[in-house]
């Protein structure tokens, strides 16, 4: 299988995102093969754990952009609900969020990975 | 043609989704950070758009919009917002600060393209046709300024005096009402007010065709009353201008007005027509005054020799020709080397 069939039974709209990105396959590809390194750099939940929510909601803001361009549907839902939580101030229900999306996250990450 | 897109977020992903939607109608150039988009809009004349994140590191897109509302770069080059951020209040000031649009991340590329490029044709349309409007203005105001010199020229012919008489007093009123401008803040004008002024200063006699040839041109002094009709090119002038104000942009015509009226008024109230005292005169009429006068002295008449430089200037210092306003005389000594240096009375005068 490959990545991009296999990142349809992880929720990711990948016809939604090869229109994005003109039809060019490859580098929707090339462009999701930079995703795990820029989750790296956006480190969301040891926000949450130094209680720094500023900083949560910009990575997550972030996260929110980059997930939905690349049509990762699952996180992108989950990255806006965290910044309206954040924002209308339930940092609580926004790391119950988080928490319940990284795993979906982390097998998404994987299959990229493995993939590339 | 304006054929560059100037993409702004600090994500590569995001860049270069953007990138390859518009890299085959347009270069593409690319910025991380607010900062390097000020950089590059600073040095790239070329850009079509800015498609513009709103939260980044270093400047944030409201930043650099600040920045281009600033510079106004923003009145020429059409700024899109492409964000993930839903918040109402963010968005509205962005479009305060003058964003064209707002395009939610994730977006359709096709509707991008569509909205994107239409904004750009509208702007270089815009843009085009600004550069054409300001093409004929300037146009427009050399055919005005060539039809003012040809007026002023035909009564030099009339009053036997050649072209030159005219260019003198431009150059003694450019040098005259800089020096007046720059040493007294009450009397201070703007640059573009004082070229104004120069431009009026070539029709202060424009009323001498009014004049009849036998007092114009009379070799001898003018009695009492050939006199009292010389004094009417004055108003003379301001009949004729008021016949052709449209020749004119509306603050030359109001300068050309005032200068021509008032240009033999005093400071000591005993000039004419309207026996106008100190202050009422304008500071431009007292100016073209002290420039006519100087010239006079310094030309050669049919009924007098040309005084030199050090002689006009003794005469005009101790009130032979009448009282200036003392800050006029001031300036008038502060520039006499400049005058005798550039303001040249040729042979054939």
């Amino acid at each position: 299988m490959d990545l991009i069939t296999e990142l349809e039974t992880l929720g990711v709209n990948t016809k939604e995102a090869l229109a994005r990105f003109m039809n060019n396959s490859a580098l929707y590809v090339r462009m999701l093969g930079k995703f795990p390194a820029a989750v790296k750099d956006a480190d969301v939940l040891t926000h949450f754990q130094e209680k720094d929510y500023a900083a949560a909601v910009s990575t997550a803001h972030t996260l929110k952009g980059v997930t939905g361009n690349l049509s990762l549907t699952p996180l992108f839902t989950a990255y806006t609900d965290i910044v309206a939580l954040l924002r209308a101030d339930e940092p609580d229900k926004a790391e119950a969020v988080l928490k319940d999306i990284l795993p979906v996250q982390e097998k998404i990450i994987a299959c990229i990975e493995k993939n590339s | 043609m304006n054929n560059v897109i100037l993409i702004v977020d600090d994500m590569e992903i995001n860049r270069a989704i953007l990138a390859e939607g518009f890299k085959n109608e347009f270069e593409i150039l690319e910025a991380e950070n607010g900062l390097q988009a000020i950089e590059l809009l600073d040095t790239h004349p070329d850009i079509a758009a800015v498609l513009l994140d709103l939260i980044m590191p270093e400047m944030d897109g409201m930043g650099v919009l600040q920045k281009m509302n600033d510079n106004g770069k923003i009145l020429h080059i059409p700024v899109f917002i492409i964000t993930a951020e839903s918040s109402e209040k963010m968005l509205m000031d962005a479009y305060e600060l003058g964003a064209v649009d707002v395009i939610n991340k994730p977006f359709m590329m096709n509707f991008l393209r569509c909205r994107i490029g239409n904004i750009i044709e509208l702007y270089r349309h815009r843009n085009d046709l600004e550069e054409i409007v300001n093409e004929q203005v300037e146009r427009l105001n050399k055919v005005n300024l060539s039809m003012v010199e040809t007026l002023a020229t035909l009564i030099e012919f009339r009053d036997c005096e050649s072209g030159e008489h005219v260019k003198r007093i431009c150059g003694l009123t450019e040098i005259l009402m800089t020096a007046v401008s720059e040493m007294y803040p009450e009397y201070h004008l703007p640059r573009s007010e004082i070229e104004k002024i120069v431009t009026a200063s070539i029709l202060h006699d424009v009323g001498k065709i009014a004049i009849p040839d036998g007092i114009l041109n009379k070799p001898g002094r003018l009695t009492k009353d050939e006199f009292e009709v010389m004094k009417q090119h004055t108003t003379r002038g301001c009949d004729i201008l008021e016949q052709i104000p449209s020749v004119m942009d509306d603050d030359i015509y109001r300068y050309s007005y005032d200068i021509c009226r008032h240009h033999h008024e005093r400071w000591d109230g005993r000039g004419y027509p309207d026996g106008l005292v100190g202050d009422e005169i304008s500071i431009w009429a007292q100016v073209v005054a002290a420039a006519d006068v100087y010239d006079a002295l310094v030309s050669p008449r049919v009924y007098k020799a040309a005084f030199d430089f050090d002689t006009a200037v003794k005469m005009i210092n101790n009130g032979e020709c009448g009282t200036f306003n003392p800050k006029v005389l001031n300036a008038f000594n502060a520039s006499a080397e400049k005058i005798k240096r550039e303001v040249i009375i040729t042979e054939n005068d």
